[in-house]
């Protein structure tokens, strides 16, 4: 992929590298198309199997993807949970969206700045690794071309989509794979970006960036594996890699870097193939009956076992299969494990596994092989031994071109091979659900939703107070309204920030070090350093046998409960005492004198107790005695001095 | 927008301030259908499309032309509605169904591997529009085909597939190649749907020795074996699953297991007996299901213009006992009354309550366990073909299997 890079700025160093990001989030509430619930990990009840099958309007239509994964004739098992029903079992079509998810859905596409569909239109994406039920992924585009600000530059957002969410893999049983359908139907807002990011580097950011602009919603599901990438990457020369399934920000960054130097190296190889009499004409040997491999467990007990061993030339591979950044020959075993063939072994490697440098020549001079060429070794049904070679052959054709375009998944060490990169020509409308109109005064009404942007919440944390990066911070884990009720209630925002941010620095917070923390906070001793140092039991106590303690409300989200004599309160997110009551408490104060008036008048400041009593009739337990005497006595005052003139 | 932009053709849109390509599929009175690069559709409101301006023309790619009738033993797929085949063109996102043996091998490539195929559809209406008339036509094709002693697979909508079975056994008696019927839960354009495996399942029925008609669907949710039902004792049982067929009061005939071998229990086999169509059915029959607040009105109404009335009693085979002299009054005029249960398992007996006991007083005919649809289409069958004294003679004796004395469930 060249590009003629015209509008670039002058400070930017030269760089064709393009990336692109795919982000997931899962949306709380209930799944997509039912009203299960969108917990995962519940209990199983019972499994049944399934087969897919693909057809298109002609062959060369089916998809390359789709056909690869179809030929492997698999079976699929599902468990079904209580989370999941005949819509899951793909037993009873799909029912409408919920309210709340496509509003959820419509807020990010409006938060990633994008025009907004008129009607949504919901499509049927094949996949059929088995991972959907139906054999297709519901999915429909909600917002395009929009527009997010990155550090450094804009990034287009080429579209925001609700699709649901797959099965998750439990295992794979040879031919069979085990799915479980409580993850099915979860709804998945997907933002896409243009391949405008430059390094890896940016990439994450940009995903940060996102991820925390989104989670503004706050309709995003919190659990660890509710985020996830994929990526697109491509180099100069190259071409188009997707990579698959990035379970977290810090994983961006490697697997790019890893993925580019695979990218290099492969580029790197073409130019040297270039002046090689390399070639796809693989000279096949069976070399089952041979002496070479007796050492070699794997051969040796393959043979025994009726598999055949084969040798075959790899002409012009020499010294590019595997040597320093050159790793062809892991790109050959990993096409081939895709499949269910594995073992392959190449000279390059040996002498290694029991063969010897000996062995390693005679192989090579019984294959005919010249000086460029390389050999290939493997242990293998005789009758799969013509894929194995058609498989090799194309990988080799490849290799003279650069980089395959191809979809590849992210692992510990960079990525692996999956397939060949899907086309686009493999959806088609879902008829079971009617298009859904997003006219202008719903939009409007849902604009009028719109969470505050990141820069304003941080420079409202900024301004109480609290250090711009713990603000960041307390956005990210979503607790920025706590912090800024916190710092109303108690003031000391650093030490608010601090506090809170240990509080929430696992996910799930952790209860004890909260309620060690808040018990040594009561206590007027706020230490300034080390918080995670303490621990002891207790809760943060408040005049008036009031306490404030960390727990799991109803939908099992964390959040502060107010808790005196009388009531339990969830402060959580509306964690504003004081703003908002103290207006309370004058009216209730101006309402009780405005009954008083002439006792008042009559008796002066000698009416105080009695005032004062009718007064705690309606404030008690929701505010410090202290201060209702306070604007008790100032407000009895007021009447008094106002009658005196 | 321009008159010459056809589905297909390539266009750029203007759009709430930005533009994009894609391929135009579609337009009516509110929304026009644009389908992106990437795949998706968009609908967009007329009203806010700033212009529609044409890129390129459409170029239909070509059907392959490559004539495959598979091997194995010949079976004729006979078409009546209902798509059991169908291939997607995923470039405009249609679907569309199989018609000629060609695009059904080439949507169930798999059906080659078992068998030769012939293709014919014979009617495309949806099941629920279905008449007694289409009945005697798809009976007289099935005929001309099991003549040449070629197994028969009809496909057919599940939601009035039961009516359809139980005709067609009655109107074919000694059928001298396999009649199987087979439906899909699933459009076949979903990569799971249950269609794949039920046609497979029902033609290597068609080529078996088995002399009803029966039909082949799902057992269970799983896609590892079909029931073969007999065509005069099933029932759809559920909206919308896989497996919503039951065999009502008997076993299924037999099973096909997912490598596609048969195991019978009890079946009819293709017998010497010579094969004979009977070509009609009378018009003049009804069904009608029981309900407290059933108007005596509605009842007359119903029995007056019929000559022939199938009951779904409650329970045992019970309507109100005010009914009973209305109903000795029609039987008396010469009218047939049979008596099922709306329960559907078990068998009616109306010798066990006095409203039984007056009801059979009446001339009320007690049919067994037969299900209300097959004493439908067996009384239309009765009353088309003999005289009213046979037809009530015959209504309640076992014909084609619809009848059973033992019931072990």
């Amino acid at each position: 992929m060249t590009r003629i890079s015209g509008g670039r700025s002058l400070k930017e160093e030269p760089n064709d590298t393009k990336i692109g990001l795919e982000i997931h989030f899962q949306v709380k509430g209930r799944k997509l198309f039912c009203e299960c619930l969108g917990e995962e990990s519940v209990l199983e009840l019972g499994s049944f199997e399934r087969k897919l099958s693909v057809v298109s309007g002609e062959k060369s239509d089916k998809d390359a993807a789709a056909m690869q994964e179809s030929s492997k004739g698999k079976e699929y098992e599902y468990i079904k949970t209580e989370n999941s029903c005949l819509v899951e079992m793909d037993e009873e079509p799909p029912h409408l969206p919920g309210r709340e998810t496509l509003e959820t859905a419509v807020v990010v596409s409006l938060i990633m700045g994008c025009r907004i569909v008129d009607n949504v239109h919901f499509m049927r994406k094949i996949v059929i690794d088995g991972s959907n039920t139906s054999g297709f992924q519901r999915t429909g585009i909600i917002g395009l071309h929009g527009n997010f600000k990155g550090n450094s530059r804009n990034i287009g957002i080429t579209s925001v989509t609700l699709e649901e969410e797959a099965c998750k893999k439990v295992r794979e049983e040879g031919e069979k794979i085990v799915y479980n359908l409580d993850r099915l139907g979860i709804p998945l807002i997907e933002i896409s970006t243009d391949p405008d990011m430059r390094s890896p580097k940016e990439a994450r950011e940009v995903a940060q960036s996102i991820g925390l602009a989104v989670k503004q919603s706050g309709m995003i599901r919190r659990e660890a594996s509710s985020i996830r990438q994929d990526l697109n990457v491509s180099i100069k020369g190259g071409n188009r890699v997707e990579i698959k399934g990035v379970q977290s920000l810090s994983q961006i960054e490697k697997v790019l870097s890893k993925e580019i130097e695979r990218q290099e190296s492969l580029i790197e190889i073409a130019n040297v193939l270039k002046g090689r009499a390399v070639s796809t004409g693989l000279l096949l040997e069976d070399l089952t009956n041979s002496n070479y491999f007796k050492d070699y467990e794997l051969f040796s007990k393959g043979a025994k076992s009726g598999k055949k061993i084969f040798g075959f030339t790899l002409p012009g591979l020499s010294g590019v299969l595997n040597n320093g950044r050159f790793r062809l020959g892991k790109e050959i075993a990993e096409r081939l494990k895709v499949v269910g063939i594995g073992g392959f072994i190449h000279s390059d490697e040996l002498p290694n596994y029991g063969i010897g440098e000996n062995e390693k020549q005679e192989i090579s001079r019984k294959l005919g092989s010249k000086t460029d060429d390389a050999f290939g070794l493997i242990v293998l049904e005789p009758t799969k031994i013509e894929v194995c070679i058609e498989i090799i052959q194309n990988r080799i054709k490849d290799a003279l071109g650069g980089v395959p375009a191809e979809t590849r998944g992210a692992t510990e060490n960079g990525t692996r091979y999956l397939r060949p990169l899907a086309g686009s020509s493999r959806m088609y409308p879902e008829t079971d659900i009617p298009l859904i109109r997003l006219d202008p005064s719903y939009l409007k009404e849902v604009e009028k939703k719109l969470p505050p942007t990141v820069e304003q919440r941080v420079n409202l944390l900024e301004a109480l107070g609290v250090p711009r990066q713990e603000a960041f911070n307390s956005l990210w884990k979503e607790y920025d309204d706590v912090l800024e009720s916190f710092v109303n209630e108690f003031g000391n925002p650093k030490i608010c920030a601090k506090f809170l941010s240990v509080v929430f620095s696992s996910e799930p917070p952790d209860l004890q070090k909260a309620k060690t923390l808040i018990n040594r906070f009561s206590k007027g001793n706020i230490p300034s350093e080390s918080l995670e140092s303490l621990y002891q039991d207790g809760e943060f106590g408040l005049s008036e046998n009031r306490k404030i303690m960390l727990t799991k409300n109803e939908s099992l989200d964390f959040t502060l409960i107010l808790k005196d004599q009388h009531e339990m309160k969830e402060i959580g997110v509306d964690f504003k005492i004081k703003s908002e009551d103290t207006e309370k408490l004058v009216r209730i104060i101006e309402s009780v004198i405005e009954e008083n008036k002439s006792l008042i008048k009559e008796r002066g400041e000698g009416s105080f107790k009695l005032i004062m009593g009718k007064v705690m009739k309606e404030a008690r337990g929701q505010f410090e005695g202290k201060e209702i005497s306070e604007l008790l006595t100032k407000k009895i005052r007021d009447v008094i001095g106002k009658s005196d003139n | 927008m321009s008159d010459t932009i056809e589905s297909g053709d390539k266009v750029e849109v203007q759009w709430k301030g930005t533009k994009f390509s894609g391929m135009f599929i579609s337009k009516d009175e509110k929304v026009t259908v644009i389908k992106l690069q990437n795949g998706y559709n968009l609908s967009l409101e007329n009203s806010s499309i700033g212009s529609i301006s044409l890129l390129s023309k459409f170029v239909q790619r070509k059907f392959s032309e490559e004539k495959v009738t598979g091997e194995g033993k010949r079976v004729f797929v006979l078409g009546t509605g209902g798509t059991i085949a169908s291939y997607v063109d995923y470039e405009t996102g249609a679907v569309k169904p199989a018609e000629t043996p060609q695009e059904m091998l080439h949507a169930q490539p798999d059906l080659a591997k078992i068998a030769s195929i012939g293709t014919e559809i014979i009617l495309n209406i949806l099941s629920e529009d279905m008449q007694k008339a289409d009945w005697i036509n798809i009976a007289k094709k099935v005929y001309e085909r099991i003549s040449e002693r070629d197994g028969v697979v009809i496909t057919h909508g599940t939601d009035v597939l039961s009516f359809t079975s139980s005709a067609l056994s009655f109107l074919i008696e000694n059928p001298k190649a396999p009649i199987v019927f087979t439906a899909s839960q699933r459009s076949p354009d979903r990569p799971s749907s249950d269609a794949f495996f039920n046609l497979k399942g029902a033609v290597r029925v068609a080529q078996s020795d088995v002399g009803q008609v029966c039909v082949v669907m799902h057992s269970s949710t799983s896609d590892d074996a079909l029931d073969i039902h007999s065509g005069v004792r099933l029932r759809k049982m559920h909206s919308s699953r896989r497996d919503a067929f039951k065999s009502i009061n008997s076993e299924p005939i037999g099973r096909v297991d997912r490598d596609l071998r048969i195991q019978w229990r009890k079946y009819e086999k293709i017998n010497e007996k010579p094969m004979k169509l009977y070509d009609k059915l009378s018009e003049k029959v009804g069904l009608l299901y029981f309900y407290p607040g059933l108007s005596e009105e509605l009842f007359e109404k119903f029995a007056q213009v019929n000559d022939g009335l199938i009951l779904a009693g409650t329970g045992l085979g019970h309507i109100t006992n005010r009914f009973a002299s209305r109903v000795k009054e029609y039987t008396s005029q010469g009218k047939i009354i049979g008596m099922t249960t709306q329960c559907l398992y078990g068998a009616v007996d109306l010798e066990v309550y006095t409203t039984g006991r007056n009801l059979l007083e009446a001339g009320v005919i007690p049919l067994h366990d037969m299900l209300p649809e097959v004493a439908y289409t067996k009384l239309s069958f009765l009353l088309g073909n003999f005289d009213v004294d046979t037809a009530r003679n015959l209504l309640d004796k076992n014909l084609r299997g619809e009848i059973s004395e033992r019931r072990t469930e």
